[in-house]
């Protein structure tokens, strides 16, 4: 009599999984395939973490968010300021800009795109302190709408960076009329831009779908679906890709190098980030590395080279600044080079008074970066070499960030810094007194006036010469030592064409395949 | 009966009020999340700046008591990092991670009864050992590990499920072996013992002296009392099943709650680890609830009190 | 029997047949090499113990040292490997043996640790609940039911990210989120045990709490104590791995197994042995201690024991 206990339950179990599974069935199969059947399926170390464009503030999610909505400029393949949604811009004078946009443009309803939406959109990432996107845009003082095709933009003091701040995530041009219809939240939910793809759907931590939106105005978008998957798991992402189940992968780690080269059918294509790993060290009163000669002998200590060639396999630039080539104002001398000289750290330690070495805490993260882990003990082992007795602490990422921002960091604090705005004044910023302040506590007068004289020059040519001083000055005095410029790295189909961005944004439409 | 399950259920209110304090202390305590949204080289004004719009700088018990208040309505706050609704972003995800759990179950079951029985019916010969010795590897094997090796012998190497992803039954297999066979593991062993223990009572032995045969005796008699350490452990094993959840759909990028948990975690979004926790606690006592009730429904010999 | 406590959960108590032979550690190797698997599991659990007691003098190299010039040397037997690295080197060019052979003491040291943290907790709440009943027994049990309804991982996971990891904090957290298993099997047992003739009657004559919770509970549980702490020491290894695959296990410049595997999973496919060694090393370990625990299990059931005999067919 109880049998029928016990097979109910077996019934009852089996039923949960195929009704779960059946409804999925239809949506499912994401494969892309080695013929080209103009779907394009990129998948990506993490998710979006929201559809609204101006709080995101993540390479993962403007790799959707610049391919569904328009900008008012753009960064070309060539890493160029080009203008998208703008016709032409002229400057009238130290504080006002003016922008006449493109005619014609419709976002993915139909509705029009004109100057409304440009200050609405603008007003509200400029306005909003509770999106992420907000600091970056706060330099903008008012929107005016002149007409329905020209806006004019008023700054807060004279702002060189103009253009780069419209072309970065968040300047994203969002529908006026539409979000005024339907409410925020429902726009979020279902996002309309006018950029080529048009939104589909979004699976959370799964994957977001697009298809190309047909009056595009600039061009017919290439694919005929577009989707962007989630895989946190670096070898499960690299198993999809080997299978074809995907076309391309971000974020592969050098320690799956070696399986991409080993497999047939895919690729391993090495691309630049903005994004440099160095050790901000103290300089503040009382502190061992307040003396510039300890400072000197650590970045002596430390060949930055052999720690690219071993772990990077060569796919990384060591440098001696903070902004790589390709950014403005990069100092040319300072990039693709280091200094190393394990006797000199010796004899510059013995000639502090530390003859019997120094003690050192390296503090730095596991799992945030590329091979921090492996790259900070290699690190402590060299320093050990040069007479340094280091004491190291790793942390997982949120601890370490925790730890960084309460700056926490004691002698020597390992972190990777990207530049979203591809300009040197966004991080060059850190060797003024105000954000040195409690982290590494440096100053230097000279720094402090080039910069704010930088932050005002409205000519390019002296402003890079300035921040190229500033480079300079900052390398001597190291309260940053530079390790090297991390490299992007993606998989690809052998069938894919694909080149990478400085910036790490993805252009659908830039890619190919056979 | 009735009595029994009313406190039963009183008895859940308490329990789930401990929860969420003590969740809520954690995270609390867990640090800023505005410090994991911002860039690393945000300054100090653009956080404290995040802090105060998000009202983040209240003291502890005033942001404790505004969000039991809430949560008493059935809100659970909003993520700070998707700026959604909590509750509905973890109900969400939640039949993928059922259908895994369920789909692992299945697999532990077809696995571990034929093994259990068959070695308790071959008790201490070499079969036994190798299924006991299996069976222990299928628990000592990291969930990660035994996932990352299954994604390249059978979907990489020989291409027959695919790789990972949420969709057709097949994408099912991998993650639920995975997540299965630790469990199944432990339903064998445990299975095997009982078997054991039925095969010596008496009415069994009876039965072979009057000649039934031996195959009849297992199914007929043992096979329904070995369902009892196996709705037992069913029970038992809910929130190892969720533990290796976290961990199955990370390495199988299945859109479930775990997955949605860890992040969470990672990045202090309260809201929905206070959300994603409730709704996992609770599906926990219901799972334990239900399992004492099939308890007693297949073992007659126990009586409520 | 009280509705809560689960038949399957209360465990052996200790055997009254087993006063035969005259030396007790005579007798119970006598025991032990009755059964092959457990035979099996007493000579790893003890080589584990070896080796990690002696960690720093077996091994031949220093598990910390990297060397650039030699990094991804396969193990002896494979082409291109020599003996001087018998399993290999890793990414950074450490040896994969010496590795093996100091993480043995940390993960050994997580295990035990956290579980005697955890049984010493679990053994005052569940005697105390299960001897006092009433409000303190409803208020505790709560307690346990809320930890046992949140995922022990979950716990682990927000306690590690509030504090600085290092091996303490790890055994502390662990032992304090796996508390209630026993406490819940030890309350089982006490309510069995204090109704029995010979407690009530200590009890009738005036015998203090203290002493009976000491000279009459105590000893009686100790048997499925010892049972339920060899089983988590197994789990507690294999959770630690999977906190390393979280990242938030054992930090460099401390090795341990879980986070050498975790280390190594991306080498898989190219460099099978950086992973593959140290998950044999936990898989053996565990191996042996839950061999090890099931015959102790048997060993101290009465229950079981007929089985043993060999009373199944």
């Amino acid at each position: 009599m109880k049998k029928w206990r016990i097979n109910a339950l077996l019934v009852v179990l089996l039923m949960v999984v195929a009704g779960c599974s059946d409804k999925e069935a239809s949506t499912g199969g994401t494969s892309g395939s080695d013929s080209n059947d103009g779907t394009l399926v990129i998948a990506q170390a993490s998710d979006v973490t929201t559809m609204d464009p101006q709080n995101s503030l993540s390479t993962t999610g403007d790799r959707v968010f610049r391919n569904m909505f328009s900008r008012l400029f753009y960064w070309d393949e060539n890493m160029e300021l080009q203008p998208e949604v703008a016709e032409s811009y002229e400057q009238t004078d130290d504080t006002t800009w003016h922008f006449k946009l493109k005619e014609g443009i419709t976002f993915h309803n139909g509705d029009p795109l004109t100057a409304e939406d440009v200050k609405y959109s603008l007003e509200r990432v400029m306005t909003d302190d509770t999106l992420k996107e907000f600091p970056y845009f706060k330099q903008l003082k008012q929107v005016n709408v002149l007409d329905e095709h020209n806006v004019e933009i008023i700054t807060d003091g004279p702002m060189p960076t103009m253009l780069n701040v419209l072309a970065k995530s968040g300047a994203d041009i969002i529908p006026k009329q539409h979000i005024e219809e339907v409410g925020m939240d429902e726009f979020i939910k279902n996002p309309i831009g006018s950029g080529p793809y048009k939104y589909v759907e979004w699976v959370r931590d799964d994957r977001v779908v697009m298809e190309p939106y047909e009056d595009y105005f600039n061009g017919t978008p290439k694919w005929k679906k577009v989707t962007v998957r989630a895989i946190p798991e670096s070898s499960t992402r690299v198993g999809e890709l080997i299978t074809g189940g995907v076309d391309v992968i971000t974020d592969v780690p050098p320690n799956e190098w070696a399986r991409l080269d080993s497999e047939t059918g895919v690729e391993l294509v090495k691309g630049e980030t903005t994004r440099v790993n160095l050790l901000m060290v103290r300089t503040t009163e009382g502190t061992v590395t307040a003396d510039p000669k300890v400072r000197e002998a650590i970045d002596l200590a430390i060949d930055e080279q052999a720690i690219v060639d071993s772990l990077f396999q060569g796919n990384a630039v060591p440098v001696r600044t903070r902004v790589p080539k390709g950014v403005f104002g990069a100092n040319p001398d300072l990039y693709d080079t280091n200094v190393y000289d394990l006797d000199r750290a010796k004899k510059l330690l013995e000639e502090a008074g530390h003859p019997d070495g120094v003690d050192l805490t390296f503090t730095a993260s596991k799992g945030r970066y590329p091979l921090d882990g492996e790259v900070a003990e290699l690190i402590t082992a060299m320093l050990t070499e040069a007479g340094f007795n280091v004491n190291l602490k790793l942390l997982e990422t949120s601890a370490f960030i925790e730890d960084y921002n309460a700056n926490k960091n004691e002698e020597l604090i390992m972190i990777g810094l990207a530049d979203g705005l591809l300009d040197a004044s966004y991080s060059l910023v850190h060797y003024t007194k105000e954000r040195a302040a409690g982290q590494t506590d440096y100053f230097n007068e000279e720094v402090e006036n080039l910069y704010k004289e930088a932050g005002r020059n409205l000519n390019d040519g002296e402003r890079a010469k300035q921040y190229e001083r500033i480079q300079e000055i900052v390398a001597e005095e190291r309260p940053h030592i530079f390790l090297f410029q991390q490299g992007a790295n993606y998989g690809i189909r052998d069938n894919v064409q694909f080149t990478p961005n400085l910036n790490e944004v993805i252009f659908f439409d830039d890619m190919d395949k056979k | 009966m009735r009595k029994y399950l009313i406190r039963r259920l009183l008895q859940i209110i308490p329990v789930l009020f401990i929860i969420t304090f003590v969740v809520f202390v954690l995270v609390y305590k867990a640090g800023d999340p505005v410090a994991l949204m911002l860039p690393e080289d945000a300054s100090e004004s653009d956080r404290a700046a995040m802090r105060e719009a998000l009202g983040l700088n209240e003291p502890f018990l005033v942001q404790y008591f505004s969000f039991v208040g809430d949560l008493v309505k059935g809100d659970f706050g909003t993520s700070f990092r998707s700026n959604q609704e909590a509750l509905p972003l973890v109900l969400e995800r939640l039949p993928a991670t059922l259908e895994l759990a369920a789909a692992s179950m299945i697999v532990a079951i077809i696995l571990a009864i034929p093994l259990g029985i068959y070695s308790a019916r071959k008790q201490n010969t070499l079969t036994d050992l190798f299924i006991t010795g299996g069976s222990v590897l299928g628990k000592a094997m990291p969930n990660f590990w035994l996932g990352i090796i299954l994604i390249l012998l059978f979907a990489v190497n020989v291409q027959m499920f695919p790789v990972s992803g949420r969709g057709s039954l097949m994408h099912l297999v991998l993650p639920a072996i995975t997540l299965g066979t630790g469990i199944a593991a432990e339903m064998t062993r445990l299975i095997r013992s009982s078997m054991l223990e039925i095969f010596n009572q008496d009415y069994i032995r009876t039965a072979k002296s009057k000649g039934v045969s031996n195959s009849v005796l297992v199914y007929k008699h043992a096979f329904r009392n070995s369902l009892i350490p196996v709705v037992t452990i069913m029970g038992l094993q809910i929130s190892h099943l969720v533990s290796g959840a976290l961990i199955t759909e990370t390495v199988f990028a299945w859109p479930g709650v775990g997955q949605l948990l860890i992040q969470a975690v990672n990045g202090r979004d309260m809201a929905v680890v206070q959300a994603a926790v409730f709704v996992i606690a609770l599906l926990v006592i219901i799972v334990n609830l239900l399992t004492d009730l099939a308890y007693r429904l297949l073992d007659p010999r126990i009586h409520y009190s | 029997m009280e509705a809560e406590s689960k038949p399957v959960m209360t465990l052996p108590r200790v055997n009254a047949g087993m006063k035969t032979s005259s030396h007790p550690l005579k007798r119970w190797t006598k025991l032990l090499l009755q059964s092959r698997t457990g035979t099996v599991g007493m000579i790893i659990v003890l080589g584990v113990i070896f080796v990690a007691v002696f960690a720093d003098l077996i091994a031949p190299h220093n598990p910390a040292a990297n060397n650039l010039s030699n990094i991804m040397q396969p193990p002896a037997w494979v082409a291109g490997g020599s003996w001087d690295f018998a399993l290999g080197t890793d990414n950074l060019g450490r040896d994969i043996l010496s590795r093996i052979i100091v993480g043995t003491r940390v993960s050994l040291l997580v295990g035990v640790f956290s579980v005697v943290l955890a049984g010493l907790i679990g053994l005052v709440v569940g005697i105390v609940a299960g001897y006092y009943g009433g409000w303190l027994d409803n208020v505790l049990m709560r307690l346990v039911d809320s930890f046992l309804a949140i995922p022990s991982i979950l716990f682990i996971l927000v306690f590690l990210s509030v504090f600085e990891p290092s091996i303490t904090l790890l055994i502390v957290v662990i032992g304090l989120t796996n508390w209630v298993t026993y406490a819940r099997v030890v309350r089982g047992e006490v309510l069995s045990i204090k109704e029995r003739e010979y407690v009530k009657a200590s009890k009738s004559i005036g015998t203090s709490h203290r002493t009976i919770m000491l000279r009459h509970i105590l000893p009686n549980i100790v048997s499925s104590f010892i049972v339920i702490s060899a089983l988590s020491v197994a789990t507690t290894i294999i959770l630690e791995a999977s906190l390393s695959f979280l990242g938030l296990g054992i930090q460099p410049p401390d090795v341990s197994w879980g986070a050498m595997l975790t280390d190594g999973r991306n080498y898989l496919a190219t460099n099978w042995w950086v992973a593959t060694f140290p998950g044999v090393a936990i898989v053996i370990t565990v191996l042996g201690i839950i061999f090890l625990g099931d015959w102790l299990r048997d060993v101290l059931d009465p229950r079981a024991q007929v089985s043993r005999k060999g009373g199944g067919k």
